[in-house]
């Protein structure tokens, strides 16, 4: 019995403060009083039934005064709706930007591929040819299993059996037969290709995804063991993935999976007997790492398997020193090494982590301004007996509740923008999936933030509020108000954080928008809605090699004969596309001098009166006609190029280049002709090149590439007279050739600049939304500080006015103090934007000239802080005025 | 101010309070004591459960604490005193009228039952 009683005060203490400032003496009583009536009555378990009563009441009561709390906090945010929705909307915009920006990388690097078995077992190792991953795969005490694949192949794929359905494009993997089992793909129907089964000769057989299944076949319950026609030849559907397995690197997505074993009539990528050619190095190995075999000692083994091949093919490169090999994770949804990871990933840490830390500098702003601004309140409700711990907590309960709300916010606004980003097409030539879905480890650490940032901001200023001496808030006094104000207090050191790091936001926003513009302007000489672009890939069609090159070479007369036509060109890529420039070519000097060499070259094949197409000038010789596409290539034949005006300098510097000779491993050019730089937006420039001066070669379209088309098929640019619907005709012409042969992604040459400057046009839109952003809450967090300062000055200034002091002069001080926490901000503001400007432009070779052409702008660089100053001049203003406003008399009289 | 037939049905514990209220003012022990005493020991209203519906009646207003103090040879100075609010008394006589209606309604049930 007297444990129990024991048991009961203990619990009667635990009640919350409220219920036991009233209750608490009497429960104790009233147990004491019906302990030993009850231990009679109903012995041990009326003393259980007893204490139990207690144990469940505690919570109740707990949770009865949260809700109060709540209710009491919803309501007191509801009356300063101002304050809330700023509050809320700064908090979510700041987390859900940051949300995306994370979880793009995050997804990046952690997501595991959907459908593969044991992902942390997979690795990758990028170019190599089929030979060496069957002799890879002989390393059983290294792997577990290997294959070879290419991506991003493109099939022309009909599912009516006749030969005359229409073909549609889809995108798939070449796959070595182990791909699937590798991978430990579980079909959802049917089986995996097995190199048992899938023997070279025997009958064509494909794969399928879920994904293709479900949106080309209607969920056909009977698919495994129906036909369709790949590039034109019959296969069997042997089995269907499960589901979301869209390949290995489902970023870049598979829909179609043809085995190596198919004849080169079904894949043109395995034309001329790749798969036994050494040199052929247009695999990627997939391996599974054998059990307890790390990474490391994995690609240390393969480094020798590989050196030794290399020694054995009379590779170029075997004299080269270093690794020949690197081990790319092969399970997660893009094959990034794991060396980028800390850079990748600190690079969005060091963005989010800015944004985040000014929205919460922002936050602790206006929670001190608005915690002062209820130092009365708070007094009052504490001389009338309310207690610190209690007022706290409902302080405490609003800040939690706005940041929960804030993060929640911010939740829906990152659901919101990937939403938005998945609507956008990419300036890629096949289908990229980039999954921008917020990640939930990301959701949660937001969501703790969140709370962190509700808790610690709420916490110190309920501290403060609570601790006053209250004779002296409720007088309004004196006390500690005009001894000055500390000059490195938590508010100035907040206030000129914020204005630093929005500064720097604004300015390396403004470095990003203004470096895209100008390295990614697109000049086109003519006007480019007068241009039509439209693919072919008759190879894929199931044409050979002969019928398309004959086709090609007929192609151009043939739809000249379409009325309004002006124009017909052919090349691989569309034109004004981003140039990867990865060549390095030589252009021997003769007579003893030192050979030129020049890195960072593009490769561009293109047809006859390409440039004329165009409308770009030819500023030295000739460019290709249709002796140029017709010639028989063989390997030592010279072959004719036309190089831009960039390559010419870094070639031949002011000489002349036409008749020169350029080489680069197995092959030597000829110059035929120069042509002016076209816009190459989004292009990779090697360091020390002028923004958008990339180098390019420029090769004749002849049968080989016929032969072997890219993977967005040949382009095919037709320009035509304005005002004239030109396409009709055009496919009239088609038609009268072949009436079965697919054209695909037929749009303007204006249509391709907005789709290539969407992508752009989104990053800059996100950008100046960043900067924005920044500017606005620094905007906010000044006003509230000088609000603040002027309501704690109030005294004070009424004593000055009482003296003589004008409005203007009182202004002026007030101004000042904020002022100069203005410039101290901006300075630093300045000097991080900067360094980190300049951090970012050497870690980023897509961004770097960017970076380089933005970051020089005086617009930007005295504009972005005048801005800033202007605005935050302004917020300080409207506040200050106030005190112009300031009655002495009242002032003085609140004592 | 809140009308009675809002709080109807009224809960149990409720209920016995009021009713223990009904006849003067009384202390916690007391309301205790009356209804186990008025239920013949089945209905007891353990302490916590006591207070915290106190507390509720009193937010809800139909309680309130009393400075009146009885005799002072029965007044215990340590506790506290409620006594039922106007709104409380006339929360208690709708919920007895329910109560009532319902009894009614279950006699008329039974006399035409025993009537076929």
């Amino acid at each position: 019995m007297r444990f129990a009683m024991r048991l009961y005060r203990a619990l009667a203490r635990a009640f919350p403060h409220e219920f036991k400032m009233i209750y608490g003496a009497d429960l104790v009583q009233l147990g004491e009083d019906i302990v030993q009536d009850i231990a009679k009555e109903h012995g041990v378990s009326g003393l259980f039934r007893l204490v139990a009563d207690l144990a469940i009441r505690v919570p109740i009561e707990y949770l009865s005064e949260m809700r109060r709390d709540l209710i009491y906090a919803v309501r007191s945010l509801a009356k300063s709706r101002g304050f809330a929705a700023v509050g809320i909307v700064s908090l979510g915009l700041g987390m859900g930007v940051a949300a995306v920006g994370v979880s793009e990388s995050l997804n990046l690097i952690l997501r595991d591929t959907p459908g593969a078995r044991d992902a942390d077992k997979l690795v990758m190792v990028p170019s190599v040819s089929y030979p060496y991953v069957e002799r890879y795969r002989d390393q059983h005490d290294l792997f577990a299993g290997a294959a070879a694949f290419q991506a991003s192949v493109p099939y022309n794929v009909s599912l009516g059996d006749r030969a005359g359905t229409k073909a549609e494009r889809v995108f798939g993997h070449l796959v070595s037969p182990e791909y699937l089992s590798v991978l430990g793909v579980t079909p959802a129907r049917g089986r995996v290709f097995s190199p048992d089964a899938d023997k070279p000769g025997s009958a064509p057989v494909v794969f399928i995804s879920d994904r293709f299944w479900r949106e080309h076949m209607n969920s056909d319950p009977f698919a495994v063991g129906r036909t369709m026609r790949v590039n034109g030849q019959t296969a069997a559907i042997v089995g269907i993935g499960p589901k979301d397995f869209l390949g290995v690197m489902p970023v870049i997505p598979a829909d179609i999976f043809v085995p190596t074993t198919a004849p080169a009539s079904e894949a043109p990528e395995l034309a001329g007997d790749v798969i036994h050619q050494r040199e052929a190095k247009s695999f990627i190995a997939l391996l599974r790492l054998g059990p307890g075999v790390t990474l490391k000692s994995a690609e240390a083994g393969l480094d020798t398997i590989t050196r030794h091949l290399d020694e054995e093919t009379l590779d170029p490169a075997r004299h080269a020193k270093g690794r020949r090999v690197m081990l790319l994770p092969g399970g997660k949804i893009l094959p990034i090494p794991r060396a980028l990871y800390p850079m990748m990933f600190g690079f969005m840490v060091l963005l989010n982590g800015l944004i985040i830390a000014i929205v919460c500098m922002n936050l602790a702003n206006m929670q001190l301004a608005r915690a002062t601004a209820r130092r009365r309140e708070v007094a009052i409700r504490l001389s009338v007996g309310a207690s610190r711990f209690r007022l706290i907590r409902q302080l405490l309960t609003e800040s939690v509740l706005l940041a929960v709300t804030g993060g929640a916010a911010g939740i829906v606004f990152a659901f919101w923008v990937a939403s938005a980003f998945h609507k956008m097409k990419l300036p890629f030539g096949f289908p990229v999936n980039f999954d921008l879905t917020p990640d939930w480890r990301v959701m949660v650490v937001v969501f703790a933030i969140a709370l962190a940032a509700g808790i610690g901001f709420g916490l110190a200023p309920a501290l403060a509020a609570t601790k006053t001496d209250l004779a002296s808030t409720l007088k309004e006094g004196l006390a500690g108000q005009t001894l000055g104000h500390r000059r490195f207090g938590m508010r100035n050191l907040l206030m000129v954080g914020q204005v630093a790091g929005s500064l720097a936001l604004l300015l390396i926003a403004g470095f990003m928008v203004l470096g895209f513009q100008k390295t990614n302007q697109i000049e086109i000489a003519f006007d480019p809605s007068t241009m039509y672009l439209l693919s072919l890939d008759p190879v894929r069609d199931g044409y050979s090699a002969e019928k398309a090159t004959s086709l090609f070479d007929h192609l151009a007369e043939q739809f000249q004969r379409a009325p309004g036509v002006r124009q017909v060109a052919l090349g691989q890529f569309a034109p004004f596309g981003p140039q990867g420039a990865v060549f390095t070519l030589t252009a021997p000097a003769g007579g003893g001098a030192p050979d030129q060499v020049v890195s960072g070259i593009a490769k561009n094949t293109v047809g006859p009166n390409y440039f004329a197409a165009l409308s770009a000038p030819i500023l030295d010789g000739r460019e290709f006609d249709i002796r140029d596409q017709r010639m028989e290539v063989s390997k030592d034949r010279v072959l004719p190029v036309v190089i831009n005006q960039t390559a010419a300098r870094a070639f031949f510097g002011v000489g002349e280049p036409v008749g020169r000779r350029i080489l680069d491993a197995a092959k030597s050019y000829e110059v035929i002709g120069v042509v002016k730089d076209l816009s190459a937006p989004l292009s990779q420039t090697a360091p020390g090149q002028g923004v958008n001066a990339v180098p390019v070669v420029y090769l004749p379209l002849t049968k080989a590439d016929f032969a072997h088309p890219p993977a967005n098929g040949m382009v095919v640019m037709v320009r035509f007279d304005r005002g004239v619907d030109v396409m009709e005709g055009v496919r009239k012409e088609l038609a009268a050739i072949d009436p079965n042969l697919a054209v695909f992604d037929v749009h303007t040459l204006a249509g391709q600049v907005a789709d290539t400057l969407a992508y752009l046009h989104l990053s800059e839109y996100s950008y100046v939304g960043i900067g924005a952003f920044g500017l606005v809450l620094a905007a906010i967090g000044l006003a509230g500080v000088t609000a603040y300062s002027v309501a704690r000055r109030r005294k004070e200034i009424g004593i000055r006015m009482a003296l003589g002091a004008r409005g203007g002069q009182v202004l002026r001080l007030v101004m000042r103090e904020s002022g100069s926490l203005v410039i101290a901000g901006s300075v630093l503001g300045l000097m991080a934007a900067v360094v980190l400007s300049r951090l970012m432009a050497a870690f980023s070779s897509l961004l770097g000239p960017a970076f380089q052409a933005g970051a020089r702008d005086p617009r930007l660089l005295i504009g972005a802080p005048l801005l800033l100053a202007a605005l935050a001049m302004l917020a300080c203003y409207v506040p200050a005025r106030r005190s112009t406003q300031v009655d002495p008399l009242r002032a003085l009289r609140e004592e | 101010m809140p009308k009675a037939e809002d709080f109807l049905p009224l809960k149990t514990n409720w209920f016995h309070i009021l009713l223990s209220l009904a006849a003067g003012e009384q202390h916690g022990y007391g309301i205790m004591q009356e209804v186990s005493e008025r239920s013949g020991g089945k209905i007891r209203l353990w302490p916590a459960t006591l207070y915290g519906s106190i507390k509720r009646l009193i937010t809800a207003g139909l309680i309130e604490e009393s400075d009146e103090r009885p005799a002072p040879e029965l007044d215990d100075a340590r506790r506290r005193y409620y006594r039922l609010t106007r709104l409380g008394k006339r929360v208690l006589d709708a919920e007895t009228e329910r109560l009532e209606e319902l009894v009614r309604i279950v006699q008329v049930k039974r006399a035409i039952e025993s009537a076929r």
